[in-house]
C-alpha cells in the first residue's frame, strides 16, 4: 500500500512539474521572456530601398528585444507581387511567423490544407498581454473573420484608419484658362472633357496631339469607380450589396453597365486615352502622361496626385507645366437620389496570419501588440524630429521632404509597410491637424479638399458574420483577370456593339465563377440572417 | 567482355554523374505527379494526402469542365500550329538564302545581325513592340495617322485579337528565325561540293541546285527538328505570351502555362494544375512517338 502511495505521489510530482514547466515556457516576467526568443516577420518592399536596414526596422528590432526579449528577423515580400510571393513562401514552408496579406482567400486556402494556426484559442489565452492590439483593433477587427459555426479564426484584420477610396481629379488651371467652373454634375464633367479635346492647341501647343481629356487604366472598375457607382440605385440594400460584394470594384451591381456604357461613349468620342488597355499593372506610362501635363481628368485613389513627395504627380506637374498647374478633387457624379455616393472601404485592411510553422505564438502575438502600441506607431509615422518632421504651433507634425537616398526616407506613405496593424495616420489628438502636412510639398488646401470630397456621401460596405465562402478560394484568381478583360473590351467596342460585348463578357464572368460565389453568398446569408434574396 | 570493361570502364564511371543528376533532379520529383490524383495540399507530401474524388480523377474532370482551361488548350494549339506553319520554314529559307551569298564578309555580318534578336528577352521585345505598335502612341500608328491624314485611323496590332495573333507570330519569327539557321548552316557544310559541281555540269542553275542538292541534304536535319517541334505542340512558352499580352486580347493569349500560373502559383490550386501539366506531358510524348514513327515510315532515321 505504502509503495503504491509513494508511486502515486511521485507520479503526481512529475505531473505537476511537467505542467509547471509547460506553463513556464510561456511565462513572462514584466512582459519579458526569460530566454531570448526568435521570430520572423513579413515586411513589404516597394522600390529599390532595402526596408530591413532602415532606422525604422532597427527601432522595431530594438524595441522588441528590450520590451519582450524577442529577436525579430524580417522576411521581405514584394508589395506588388504580394499574394504570389506569400503563396510561394507558404508552399515552401518558409513564410514568416507573422505574415500578412490583402488576400483572405490565400489564407483560407492554406487553412484548408492545415497550413494555418487557429488564432482563437491563443487570443483568449493571452489576451491580458495584448492591450495595445485590443485597443487599436477592437473586437470587431480581431474577430472579423471568425467562423460563426466552429469558432475558428485564421486571420486578424488590421485597421484602416481612413476609408476614403476614390476621387475624381481635374486640371483646375485648364478650366481657368477655358473660363469653365469646376463641374458639379456628370453633364458638366463631360462638357469639360469635350472642351479639353477641342482646345488641345490652346492647352498644349505643340504637344496638342498628346492631349488626353480623360485618362484611365486597364483596371476599369477601380479607375472609374465614382462614375460607375453613380449609376447604382441609391436604394440598394446592405444585403444585396454584400451578395455582389466579392468584387470590390462593384462591377456586378445593378446599374454598373450604364456607367461603363457612358465610358464607352466617351472612348468613341475621343475623350479617353486610347492606349489605356495595353499597359499592365505597375507600368508608369500613364503616370508619365499625368506628370507631363497631357491629361485633363482622371479617377484614382483619393490622394493619388499628392503621394510620393518630390516625385508626386503634383510636384512633377508644377515642374513641367508651371506653378499654377494642379489636379483638384471634384464631386460631380450624382446618383438617382441626387447624392454624390462613393463606395468607401471598410474598417479592415491587411490580414495578419500565423502559418502552422509558427512555434512562437506568444512572441508573435507580442509583436502584433508592440507594433500596435501608439508610441511605436507615432515614431514610425512621423520619424525623427528635425529629420522627418517639425512640430507646428498647433502641435501638428509637419513632414519634411527627404531625398530617397536618406536613411530616414519613408518608402511608403506614413510608413505603412512597417505599421502592420495600422493603415492611415494614428497620432491621437494630432491626427487631423497633421493630415494635411503628411503630403510633403503639396498645398494643404488640395489634400484637405481631397479627403473631404472622397468622404462626402460615402457608403461603408456591410459586414455579416458568415462562414467562409469556399468558392472564393478556388476561382478568385482567374476571376479578376476575366473581369478586367471584358470591361476593357466593352469600353473599347464600337458604340453599336457595346451591349453585345458587355453582355457576353458579363455572362462569361458569371459562368466561370462569379455566379458560384454569388450563390454561395446568398445561401450563407439567407441561412444566417433569414434574408430572402429576390432574383433580378 | 572483361577486356572491354577494362578498356572502357572509366568512361562508364564518368556516366555515373549525369545519371545521378537525372535520377535526383528529373526522376525523383516525378513522385509528386501523385499530387494530380490527391486532394489539394502543398504542405504535406502527396503520399500522406487523401485521394481526390472520382477515384482520384477529380482534377482532370474539373479541368475539362473548366471553360478557361479549354480556352487555354485551344489557344495553345492554335498559337503553336501557327508558329509551326509560319515559323518552322523561316530558318530553312533563311539558311538557303545565306548559303547563296557569295561575298563572305557580307554573309558573316548578315548572320550576326540575324542572330542578335535571339539574345533579347521577351520583356524587352514587348517594350519595343508597345513603343512601335501601340494604337495611339506607337511610332507605326503615328506615321500611319499622318499618312492617312485621319487622327482616328489605326492599325490595331496589339489590341484586336486577330491582329495580335499575327503580331505574336511575326515577332516570334523575327526573334528566333536567325538563330534557327545555325543548325541548318552547320548541316550545309556537310554536303559534298562535288554534288554541286556535278549538278552544275548537268546544266542545273542556282535554283535547281538549291532544290535538288541543298534541300535533300538538309532533309534529315529538318525531320529531326520537326519531330522535336511536334513533341512540344502542347507545350507553351510562358514569358512570350505573358509579356506580349494585354487585357484586350487575353481571350487569345492565355495559353496553358499562363493558366497554370494563374491557377497554381497565384490561386493555390496545385493539384488541378499538376493534373493539367501531366495531361500536357502525356500528349507531348504521344505526339513525339507519332511523329517519329511517321518519319520512319517515310524512310527517315527518326530520333529513337
Amino acid at each position: 500500500m505504502k509503495r503504491i502511495l509513494a508511486l502515486m505521489l511521485a507520479l503526481a510530482m512529475v505531473l505537476t512539474m511537467g505542467l509547471v514547466s509547460a506553463f513556464a515556457e510561456d511565462e513572462l516576467v514584466d512582459g519579458k521572456f526569460a530566454e531570448t526568443r526568435h521570430i520572423t516577420v513579413e515586411l513589404f518592399k516597394r522600390g529599390d530601398n532595402d526596408p530591413t536596414v532602415t532606422p525604422f526596422a532597427e527601432y522595431i528590432k530594438n524595441g522588441m528585444l528590450e520590451k519582450h526579449n524577442v529577436e525579430v528577423e524580417f522576411v521581405i515580400v514584394g508589395r506588388w507581387s504580394e499574394p504570389d510571393d506569400l503563396n510561394n513562401l507558404l508552399a515552401a514552408g518558409n513564410a514568416a511567423d507573422v505574415s500578412y496579406t490583402y488576400s483572405y482567400p490565400t489564407i483560407l486556402n492554406y487553412a484548408d490544407m492545415d497550413g494555418m494556426t487557429d488564432l482563437a484559442p491563443y487570443l483568449e489565452k493571452y489576451k491580458e498581454y495584448l492591450p495595445n492590439m485590443w485597443n487599436l483593433l477592437g473586437d470587431l477587427n480581431i474577430y472579423y473573420d471568425q467562423d460563426p459555426e466552429n469558432g475558428t479564426l485564421w486571420a486578424v484584420e488590421t485597421k484602416l484608419q481612413n476609408n476614403a477610396r476614390i476621387n475624381t481629379f481635374i486640371r483646375k488651371d485648364w478650366l481657368d484658362k477655358l473660363g469653365l467652373a469646376l463641374p458639379t454634375t456628370t453633364e458638366e464633367f463631360e462638357k469639360c472633357l469635350i472642351a479639353f479635346r477641342d482646345n488641345a492647341e490652346l492647352l498644349l501647343g505643340d504637344d496638342a496631339a498628346r492631349m488626353i481629356p480623360y485618362s484611365t487604366s486597364y483596371d476599369i472598375g477601380w479607375r472609374n469607380n465614382n462614375l460607375v457607382v453613380s449609376f447604382v440605385p441609391d436604394a440598394l440594400s446592405d444585403e444585396e450589396y454584400y451578395i455582389h460584394g466579392y468584387d470590390d470594384r462593384q462591377m456586378t451591381l445593378p446599374g454598373a453597365k450604364e456607367g461603363v456604357r457612358l465610358l464607352n461613349k466617351w472612348y468613341n468620342e475621343g475623350l479617353v486615352w486610347k492606349d489605356f488597355a495595353l499597359y499592365g499593372s505597375g507600368d508608369t506610362t500613364e503616370d508619365d502622361n499625368l506628370k507631363a501635363g497631357f491629361v485633363g481628368a482622371f479617377q484614382h485613389n483619393y490622394d493619388y496626385p499628392y503621394r510620393n513627395g518630390d516625385d508626386s504627380i503634383d510636384a512633377n506637374l508644377k515642374r513641367n507645366v508651371g506653378p499654377d498647374a494642379a489636379f483638384v478633387a471634384v464631386d460631380c457624379f450624382q446618383n438617382d437620389a441626387g447624392a454624390y455616393r462613393k463606395f468607401l472601404g471598410s474598417t479592415v485592411d491587411r490580414k495578419i496570419c500565423f502559418p502552422a510553422t509558427n512555434d512562437e505564438i506568444l512572441a508573435s502575438l507580442l509583436y502584433v501588440d508592440f507594433i500596435s502600441d501608439p508610441e511605436t506607431i507615432l515614431f514610425l509615422q512621423t520619424g525623427k524630429e528635425g529629420v522627418n518632421h517639425e512640430r507646428g504651433e498647433d502641435g501638428a507634425y509637419i513632414m519634411k521632404t527627404l531625398d530617397p537616398t536618406d536613411p530616414y526616407y519613408f518608402n511608403s506613405l506614413n510608413n505603412i509597410d512597417y505599421t502592420m496593424t495600422c493603415n492611415g495616420l494614428y497620432l491621437g489628438e494630432y491626427t487631423d491637424a497633421s493630415f494635411a502636412y503628411s503630403y510633403t510639398g503639396v498645398d494643404s488646401e488640395l489634400t484637405i479638399n481631397a479627403l473631404a470630397v472622397a468622404m462626402n456621401d460615402g457608403r461603408v460596405p456591410p459586414h455579416f458574420n458568415l462562414p467562409a465562402i469556399e468558392s472564393e478560394v478556388t476561382v478568385g484568381s482567374t476571376l479578376t483577370q476575366e473581369r478586367d478583360t471584358f470591361l476593357n473590351q466593352a469600353v473599347t467596342a464600337p458604340v453599336e456593339d457595346f451591349d453585345r460585348v458587355y453582355d457576353e463578357g458579363l455572362a462569361n464572368y458569371m459562368s466561370i465563377g462569379g455566379q458560384e460565389i454569388m450563390d454561395e453568398r446568398i445561401e450563407k446569408l439567407e441561412a444566417a440572417t433569414g434574408y430572402v434574396h429576390q432574383a433580378d | 567482355m572483361k577486356t572491354y570493361m577494362r578498356r572502357y570502364g572509366t568512361l562508364y564511371l564518368l556516366l555515373i554523374l549525369p545519371i545521378i543528376f537525372f535520377l535526383l533532379f528529373r526522376y525523383t520529383p516525378m513522385a509528386y505527379i501523385l499530387m494530380a490524383f490527391k486532394k489539394n495540399n502543398i504542405i504535406k507530401p502527396p503520399w500522406q494526402v487523401a485521394w481526390a474524388k472520382n477515384n482520384g480523377f477529380e482534377w482532370f474532370i474539373k479541368a475539362f469542365k473548366d471553360q478557361l482551361f479549354l480556352r487555354a488548350l485551344g489557344n495553345t494549339i492554335k498559337l503553336n500550329l501557327l508558329d509551326l506553319v509560319c515559323g518552322f520554314p523561316a530558318p530553312i529559307i533563311m539558311a538557303l538564302l545565306l548559303n547563296e551569298l557569295a561575298f563572305k564578309r557580307f554573309k558573316k555580318v548578315t548572320q550576326t545581325i540575324l542572330y542578335l534578336p535571339h539574345f533579347l528577352s521577351w520583356i524587352i521585345i514587348s517594350g519595343l513592340a508597345l513603343r512601335l505598335l501601340a494604337d495611339n502612341d506607337g511610332l507605326v500608328n503615328i506615321l500611319y495617322k499622318q499618312m492617312k491624314g485621319d487622327p482616328n485611323a489605326v492599325l490595331p496590332f496589339l489590341s484586336k485579337t486577330n491582329w495580335w495573333t499575327a503580331s505574336y507570330i511575326a515577332l516570334g519569327i523575327w526573334k528566333e528565325a536567325g538563330w534557327g539557321t545555325i543548325i541548318y548552316l552547320a548541316a550545309l557544310t556537310g554536303i559534298s561540293p562535288e554534288l554541286y559541281e556535278a549538278a552544275a555540269v548537268d546544266g542545273a542553275g542556282r535554283f535547281r541546285r538549291m532544290w535538288h542538292v541543298t534541300l535533300p541534304g538538309l532533309r534529315p536535319t529538318i525531320i529531326v527538328l520537326l519531330i522535336m517541334r511536334l513533341g512540344s505542340i502542347l507545350g507553351s512558352e510562358f514569358d512570350r505570351p505573358l509579356a506580349l499580352s494585354n487585357k484586350l486580347v487575353t481571350n487569345a493569349s492565355t495559353v496553358i502555362s499562363i493558366y497554370v500560373y494563374q491557377k497554381g502559383i497565384q490561386g493555390g490550386q496545385y493539384s488541378l494544375t499538376t493534373a493539367v501539366g501531366l495531361f500536357q506531358s502525356i500528349v507531348g510524348v504521344l505526339f513525339l512517338f507519332g511523329a517519329n514513327s511517321l518519319a520512319k515510315r517515310f524512310g527517315e532515321r527518326g530520333i529513337m
